[in-house]
């Protein structure tokens, strides 16, 4: 038990870093931030798995000692458990030398008074072994089964998890309003997280978003964050409609679909003369932000790359739902959380040359060349050669002329789809170990002998005992039961 | 906010007001009673203690009115509760049960500290729950939580401190064992035939194993201080799990995972580890008495952690900061 709890405190201690140290499955942005300043302890952080510490080598190797030592401990504590199970109680040779030791006359036959005793032992719930003239007597054996039930479910548990994780998968996925999302490998933006032994089939079933309502108090504080979807099976027909809040998840499929997150998705077009080369909503995303800012209050940040106009063109754009939050901002430094969109403006850099970067979200503009900044408000267009703007629609552009247009804004919502087939499992484990653990931690064990010998006028009862834990209580305990005893063997006189 | 909701705020933190300091004179009261063995000192402490306790549960009911939903959505509001929780912990089971009324004025502390420190940094209006809070599971889980929190606070902190400290004086005591003259109390003479500490009959528990044969010293004897923080912590122990599974349950509802090694999940881990460690540790030869005591202390301070660290200074899920 001893090396079962030092690797127990070893598992704490090793949480202890993993709450401390940025986790890549928790935040990867504040782990790539991490290693940008601080270096050199970033690389030992690296090496040493700090940044993954639940899913490092050492972690799970503590574990697995822990859970092998478990069951070393607990394999021969269940097989003495079910032979002290199964053996009567065993008599004993000199009950006068217990801790609690009682004698009482009482004018019942010897054989009777037993009788009686027996009785009375059955009915406060003692295992009984009866042999000429003495009783042995046991309770609590509760005990040692709840502490193994405890520990034995935290096997169980081990399992479910493993099960679940090893078959199943976790990703998230940003669905535009409007637009249908499917479950597929390609369509998890890389956030996708499978298991072991994942069988790699994903089900084909969609998510379309209807549209997404973001509600606040006037405080800013959140309200309600709900995406109106309509669930779609395999073959395009309609599974019913849901809203996703959050706690309030969906399922189809033996998938799990959590609201997750939301954000915004300007629709942007790019545009060679009447030629459109990009068109569609965008979904930006936010930095973090500093201290004490909201993060409502920060810009978004998106970008739109068209590789075949010249060498390749890069667009960089900067949202602010909220011009007047912008304007407020920029005046009086104060930064104005941004729950709505009223007349939304977009900044935008644009950029020419080769675009390496394969992620559809992120710009390298280090080989790139800055071509021309400015503004886009919604509904307007921009020539992006000289920033020159005008309403969509009131003027048409020359054939050569590249500009950009902010029709509209829509939002985005991110969910969270899971496959575990485990938690049922996981569930029960964890039912068990509550079950094990109360009378594990509260039945005592304790164990009684009666002997009834003739004296001359009829019976001496004499009662000795003992308890493994509570012994305090026992003494209480125990002088009520010889008492109990006592009038039991009376009473048999009266009738 | 209507009015009626605003009178109900401040109606709340007047009562919060009161509380406070009925709880301060009351520690004062259970010091003195330490000092001068004065009947009359404890009953009226007593009396100041069950006054604060009343205005406490006022202050937190009409919160919850105000907010119009449970009385425990943020810090402010958790920290109050687990206050009170302590402090009726103390009087049902330290005083109910155990039947000792030493250690009044440690567990008064404890309270008096949390709802100061509630009240000077975290402190917000009544509002209504952010999103993520808004599940049924906040009634069940986070109520297990802070039972199971004040009641590791009593046990492993203030049961576990005084047993710490009396056991480290009846240490000093055996290894000089001749009769030593007691350092005057505040300038005054003592009688070291017959020292005006622990008196038996004052209703205190009598030590069993206690192989001094002068008691002495404020406190309960260390074995009876040791089974007090033993049963108190294993009274803890599986409503600290129910709260960590319930927890797991609702995480499952709300983010789609069961756990997620989230910083507040992961210190409710640590917690729970170290007091399952310390119930081991009870049954192991070797482990028992102080160095128990010492690791059931660590959950102690483990478990200030998980309040007071990660939910302001480690960003994760339970910042409820909402999105």
């Amino acid at each position: 038990m001893r090396t079962a709890l030092i690797l127990l405190f070893l598992l704490g201690a090793g949480s202890v870093v993993g709450s401390l140290v940025p986790q890549i499955p928790n935040s990867p942005d504040r782990v790539a931030r991490f290693q940008v300043d601080h270096p050199i302890l970033g690389d030992f952080y690296r090496h040493a798995g700090f940044f993954d510490v639940f899913g490092s080598w050492w972690f799970i190797l503590i574990a697995t000692l822990l859970f092998l030592s478990l069951v070393m401990c607990l394999l021969p504590r269940t097989r003495a458990a079910l032979r002290s199970i199964r053996q009567p109680p065993i008599q004993a040779r000199e009950i006068d030398a217990f801790p609690q030791y009682a004698e009482r006359t009482v004018t019942a036959a010897p054989e009777l008074a037993i009788d009686s005793s027996e009785r009375v032992l059955r009915r406060r719930m003692f295992r009984v072994r009866r042999s000429e003239g003495a009783l042995a007597a046991e309770k609590g054996s509760l005990r040692e089964i709840g502490s193994l039930l405890f520990h034995w479910s935290f096997l169980l548990l081990l399992a479910g998890v493993i099960y679940g994780k090893g078959t199943g998968f976790t990703g998230r996925a940003a669905v535009v309003e409007g637009q249908t999302w499917t479950d597929g490998a390609a369509n998890y933006d890389g956030t996708i997280r499978e298991g072991r032994f994942f069988s790699g089939r994903f089900t084909g079933v969609g998510v379309h978003l209807v549209s997404f309502e973001d509600t606040y108090r006037t405080t800013g504080v959140p309200m309600d964050f709900v995406s109106h979807v309509q669930l779609l099976n395999p073959d395009g027909s309609s599974a019913g409609f849901a809203d996703l809040r959050v706690n309030h998840p969906a399922e189809i499929d033996g998938l799990r679909i959590f609201q997750y997150g939301f954000g915004w998705a300007p629709v942007v077009q790019v545009s060679r003369g009447a030629q459109v080369i990009f068109s569609g909503p965008v979904a930006f995303g936010q930095d973090q932000p500093p201290p004490g800012v909201p993060q409502l209050a920060l810009p978004w940040n998106g970008v739109v790359k068209a590789p075949f106009i010249g060498a390749g063109l890069g667009i960089q754009l900067t949202l602010w739902p909220d011009s007047g939050a912008y304007v407020q901002f920029r005046t009086t430094g104060q930064p104005v959380p941004m729950t709505r969109a009223i007349h939304p403006i977009m900044f935008f850099t644009s950029w020419r040359g080769p675009l390496v970067d394969p992620s559809p979200r992120f710009l390298d503009t280090s080989v790139l060349q800055r071509w021309t900044s400015g503004a886009v408000g919604e509904g307007r267009t921009c020539d992006l050669a000289t920033g020159a703007c005008w309403r969509a629609g009131s003027r048409r552009a020359g054939a050569r002329e590249l500009t950009i247009s902010f029709p509209s804004i829509r939002q985005y919502s991110v969910l969270q789809v899971s496959r575990d087939a485990g938690v049922p499992i996981v569930l029960v484990a964890a039912i068990l170990v509550l079950v094990g653990v109360l009378p594990a931690l509260y039945s005592s064990r304790r164990k009684v002998w009666v002997r009834a010998e003739p004296n001359g006028k009829g019976t001496t009862l004499r009662v000795g005992g003992f308890a493994l834990q509570r012994k305090p209580q026992f003494e209480d305990e125990f002088s009520k039961l010889v008492d109990e005893l006592r009038r039991a063997s009376e009473e048999i006189r009266v009738s | 906010m209507t009015p009626h909701e605003l009178q109900l705020a401040r109606i709340s933190n007047d009562l919060f007001d009161v509380a406070l300091f009925a709880y301060i004179a009351a520690m004062l009261g259970y010091f003195a009673h330490l000092a001068f063995h004065r009947d009359l000192v404890w009953v009226a402490s007593r009396a100041v203690l069950i006054l604060g306790l009343a205005s406490h549960l006022g202050a937190i009911v009409a919160r919850g009115l105000a907010a119009g939903r449970v009385p425990w959505g943020n810090m402010y509001e958790y920290s109050t509760l687990l206050a009170f929780l302590v402090v009726l912990a103390y009087v049902v089971i330290v005083e109910g049960i155990f039947r000792s009324r030493a250690l009044g004025g440690f567990a008064l502390m404890f309270a008096v500290l949390t709802m100061a420190v509630a009240a000077e940094f975290l402190y917000v209006g009544p509002g209504p729950l952010v999103p993520a809070l808004n599940s049924y599971w906040i009634k069940i889980h986070v109520v297990a939580a802070i039972l199971g929190s004040s009641l590791f606070a009593l046990g492993g902190g203030v049961l576990t401190i005084a047993y710490l400290v009396k056991d480290a004086r009846e240490r000093r005591e055996r290894a000089e064992p001749a009769a030593r003259i007691l350092p005057p109390i505040m300038g005054a003479s003592l009688d070291v035939s017959e020292p005006p500490h622990y008196v038996p009959d004052t209703g205190e528990p009598s030590g069993t194993i206690d192989p001094s044969p002068r008691r002495s010293g404020i406190l309960p004897p260390s074995s009876v201080l040791d089974q007090m923080a033993y049963r108190t912590i294993a009274f803890a122990f599986p409503i600290w799990t129910f709260a960590v599974i319930a927890g797991a349950i609702w995480a499952q509802q709300a983010w789609g995972r069961y756990w997620g090694w989230d910083p507040k999940e992961t210190w409710s881990f640590i917690t729970w580890t170290i007091y399952a460690g310390y119930l081991h540790a009870r049954a192991t030869a070797g482990w028992r008495g102080r160095r128990a005591a010492v690791i059931a202390l660590v959950g102690f301070g483990s478990l200030l952690v998980t309040y007071y660290v990660v939910n302001p200074w480690i960003a994760g899920l339970h910042s409820y900061r909402g999105f």
